[in-house]
């Protein structure tokens, strides 16, 4: 079977402009966002307590409003409560921001108080508890590997390409990140470790894909030499779409079988990957090799190598 | 390398690695029973799958510094008696040691004593600090006493492979997989146990009882303590000397038990100190009452029907898990400075047996979505890929068996990745066969030339995607770093598999009769 038989010639470059446009303004976007709304972050960032616990039967009909009495009278009436799950489940998540490392037994003390409170012992499906120096302390190091990791990236493509590929290549990573946070901050998701892994995973994905048009391009290249830069971009992202939509698409089948089976624990995971994905194959035409494009014209792009397909470090 | 080597390799590497992966598709029980072809180590659940307790800990430091200071004191003030130096007062504030009276000479004795403490004067005071290189020894002796002590203690409660281990700067890891009861978990860290002997002097109903037949009050050595019942009701008070005959420190082992009537006690056993002191003092006490004290308050109080040696029993009102607890906390000892929970996680069973199953759902959906497709899209060549991606699962879960990494929830979605990225490199590959046959060229031209101008692509791109799991794996914590593990291993098998497996796959049935291939 085959979808795409005969070879395929679609105008990429037509469109350059537009999408250059809406990309910037896309991120410019936001990081005013993220700026001004800020991310709902999980306590693992900020710190805090999260309990979730189920109530028996034996206590009684149960809602938000009367665990909300209950916490109030233990003197945590800030506390946010939601239901998780199906009312019939029974199942809510209690938490509390902010420092915790002052009471050493709150989420035990919390636990007991809902016992005495409900007459019931209740089975506590999870206590999470961040101190606020732990909470800062991975905010830090979330900060540092993304950053580690365009730098990484940044050093390696300059070393097996030439420089006028990295930054296209670096400037996509940084599309694609800012754009799926941006996401979560116009939404308010909460923002966790998992969604953490997400946005370096769709770092991952995007370069994976970057790569593999950059590739296609200096092999390109390499037959046709630089006088077309455009068109012969063009004809490798032509060249390897197939391939771009084969592979975006069969992992974002897996990604939708993490959103609908993988439970609650993964879905801000799969949310972020999902968005990550389409933005990762996106910014590889209309962020990378639209940079590439505009730098190869600005201060040339090297003279094709005799041997197509092997790289060289920078000269 | 000849076709044959290439099978040889192959069919090594597979079988090895089914063998490692094994033990992970059985129970405990079943690796335990020794069969010659199951190992006993399959995949480690996290505790986000397994269900438990995960701490990090950090020492108190203020506290640990006060007392350090307050034993610098008390040596001090003997030097300074010593050299008949005046020491007016010494007091400890905040991090700082403040003595007054002969300044110029107390500041000789701790130039001469002490090599590592800033010194200087203020307010007619000579201010004591400990050096940074002190306060790092002082919380680095913290540390170990601590992981001394909750070892013990949770060796106690019946953890299987707690992990108790320092995480640099006064910290210290500790997961106790399987635990469910987190007050349980939680009398690990109470700070002492103190278990006191002492004679009892007198007694009364209440303390106000009591205090009403002390005509000239509580002696300045002496003190009243009280027994309480288990709804926390008094039920005696008893006039003690503040000094104790024996302390819990001079224990060897304390274990619960039971006694005639199946009653939780706590049976323990003295040093050869203890034993010379308890056998001497219930020896001459026979008739008299003692009290056994822990923390504070009286567990019970008998009276001394003979004398006793190294073996005795404590009975009381406890339940079963007080006992228990209590016996553990005797036999480890005190934990010298309070230790602060900076991060603790805890999984119920049943939520890490969900997400176990929402993992293992959601992963065969996806695996299976990938291979029908990859099947019907490329039909024979694609059944070569799926065989690839089965390898490469199969060297996934193998390796991790072997470097008994841990399996976690992100890392069961690094699986499942994996099999959505790595399948990228067979579509580069065969997209680039069916381009080539496009041009013109023959198949088994066609073949060749797919891998050959595929191999820089899939090499570039998996090594910086590489990049990115190490970075995830240094900098992750938890959980996501057991992902950021899943996705470098996984990716690396998928390089392998791509280019040796399925070339292999396609060299054996296409290399005599090319014009077969079907893609």
């Amino acid at each position: 079977m085959e979808f795409f038989s005969t070879k395929l010639n679609v105008d990429f470059i037509r469109w350059m402009r537009p999408m250059v446009i809406f990309s910037v303004t896309a991120i410019v976007l936001s990081v005013a966002l993220i700026a001004t709304k800020g991310f709902n972050f999980g306590i693992d960032f900020v710190g805090g307590t999260l309990i979730e616990v189920q109530i028996p039967e034996a206590a009684g009909p149960v809602d938000v409003g009367r665990l909300r009495d209950i916490l109030a009278k233990l003197g945590h009436g800030d506390a946010s409560i939601v239901r998780s799950g199906p009312v019939e489940e029974r199942s809510y998540r209690i938490s509390l921001l902010g420092s915790q490392e002052e009471n050493r037994d709150l989420s035990v003390q919390i636990v007991n108080g809902l016992n005495e409170n409900l007459g019931a012992e209740v089975t506590v499906k999870t206590i999470d508890s961040i101190g606020p120096r732990v909470g800062s302390e991975l905010r830090t190091s979330a900060l540092y590997a993304i950053l580690f990791s365009w730098l990484g990236i940044m050093a390696y493509i300059w070393f097996r390409f030439e420089w006028q590929y990295a930054p296209g290549a670096v400037l996509a990573l940084i599309h694609d990140v800012t754009f799926t946070a941006g996401f979560f901050a116009l939404f308010g998701w909460e923002f966790d470790m998992n969604v953490l892994a997400a946005l370096l995973v769709i770092i991952g994905y995007s370069i994976n894909d970057t790569i593999v048009i950059y590739d296609r391009i200096r092999e390109t290249v390499g037959l046709r030499g630089t006088a077309e830069l455009e068109s012969v971009v063009n004809e490798a992202i032509n060249s390897t779409l197939s391939r771009t939509i084969l592979t975006s698409s069969l992992t974002q089948v897996v990604v939708i079988a993490l959103l609908l089976l993988g439970g609650p624990v993964l879905r801000g995971f799969a949310i972020a990957l999902f968005i990550g994905i389409i933005l990762g194959t996106y910014s590889t035409i209309y962020v990378a090799s639209a940079l590439l494009i505009w730098l190869s014209r600005r201060y040339g792009h090297p003279a094709p190598a005799k041997t197509a397909g092997r790289a060289r470090a920078a000269t | 390398m000849s076709l044959r080597a290439r099978w040889i390799m192959i069919g090594t590497i597979t079988v090895l690695m089914a063998y490692l992966s094994l033990p992970s598709f059985f129970s405990q029980e079943q690796r335990d029973a020794g069969h010659w072809w199951l190992r006993s180590d399959g995949l480690t659940l996290g505790l986000d799958l397994q269900g438990g307790v995960h701490w990090l800990l950090r020492i108190d430091s203020e506290t640990a510094v006060s007392q350090e200071l307050k034993r610098l004191k008390s040596s001090l003030e003997g030097l300074a008696e010593d050299a008949k130096v005046a020491l007016a007062s010494a007091e400890v504030v905040g991090d700082a040691l403040e003595l007054r009276g002969d300044v110029p000479g107390l500041r000789k004795i701790v130039d001469e004593n002490l090599e590592i403490v800033d010194a200087a004067e203020q307010d007619g005071a000579l201010v004591l600090r400990l050096s940074a290189r002190w306060k790092a020894e002082v919380i680095d002796r913290g540390v170990n006493q601590a992981l001394e002590v909750l070892r013990k203690r949770v060796d106690g409660l019946g953890v299987r492979e707690p992990v108790i281990a320092p995480q640099g700067a006064g910290r210290i890891l500790v997961q106790m997989p399987g635990i469910q009861d987190t007050s349980a978990a939680r009398s690990v860290l109470e700070s002492t146990t103190f278990l006191q002997f002492k004679e009892v002097l007198d007694s009364a109903p209440s303390k106000e009882l009591l205090e009403a037949k002390l005509q000239n009050g509580v002696p300045e050595d002496q003190e009243i303590v009280l027994s309480q019942g288990r709804d926390g009701s008094e039920t005696e008070a008893l006039l003690v000397p503040r000094a104790a005959i024996l302390t819990g420190d001079m224990l060897e082992d304390a274990r619960l038990d039971f006694d005639r009537r199946n009653r939780p006690i706590i049976t323990f056993q003295w040093n050869n100190d203890g034993t010379a002191v308890f056998r001497e003092f219930t020896g001459a006490h026979i008739g008299d009452r003692l009290a056994a004290i822990i923390d504070g308050k009286v567990i019970t109080a008998p009276v001394i029907q003979g004398k006793i040696g190294r073996n005795g029993q404590i009975t009381g009102d406890f339940t079963r898990e007080e006992a228990a607890n209590t016996a553990v906390q005797l036999r480890s000892g005190a934990l010298p400075i309070p230790l602060v929970i900076e991060e603790e996680r805890t999984v119920g069973p049943s939520v890490g047996a969900d997400s176990i199953r929402d993992g293992i759902r959601a992963s065969l959906l996806g695996t299976a979505l990938v291979f029908v497709f990859m099947a019907v899209y490329y039909s024979m060549t694609g059944m070569f890929a799926n065989v690839a991606l089965l390898v490469n699962v199969l060297i996934l879960i193998g390796l991790m068996s072997m470097a008994r990494a841990t399996l976690t929830l992100p890392g069961i979605a690094g699986v499942v990745l994996t099999v959505g990225m790595a399948v990228d490199s067979n579509v580069i590959i065969y997209e680039r066969i069916r381009e080539e046959l496009r041009s013109g060229k023959n198949a088994r031209t066609a073949i060749a030339a797919g891998f050959n101008r595929s191999f820089s692509t899939i090499f570039d791109s998996n090594l910086t995607t590489l990049l990115t799991a190490v970075i995830l794996l240094t900098f992750g914590r938890g959980p996501v770093q057991g992902f950021g593990v899943t996705l470098a291993i996984g990716l690396t098998a998928s390089m392998f598999t791509a280019l040796v497996v399925t070339r292999a796959l396609m060299d054996y049935f296409y290399g005599a009769n090319p014009e077969k291939l079907r893609i």
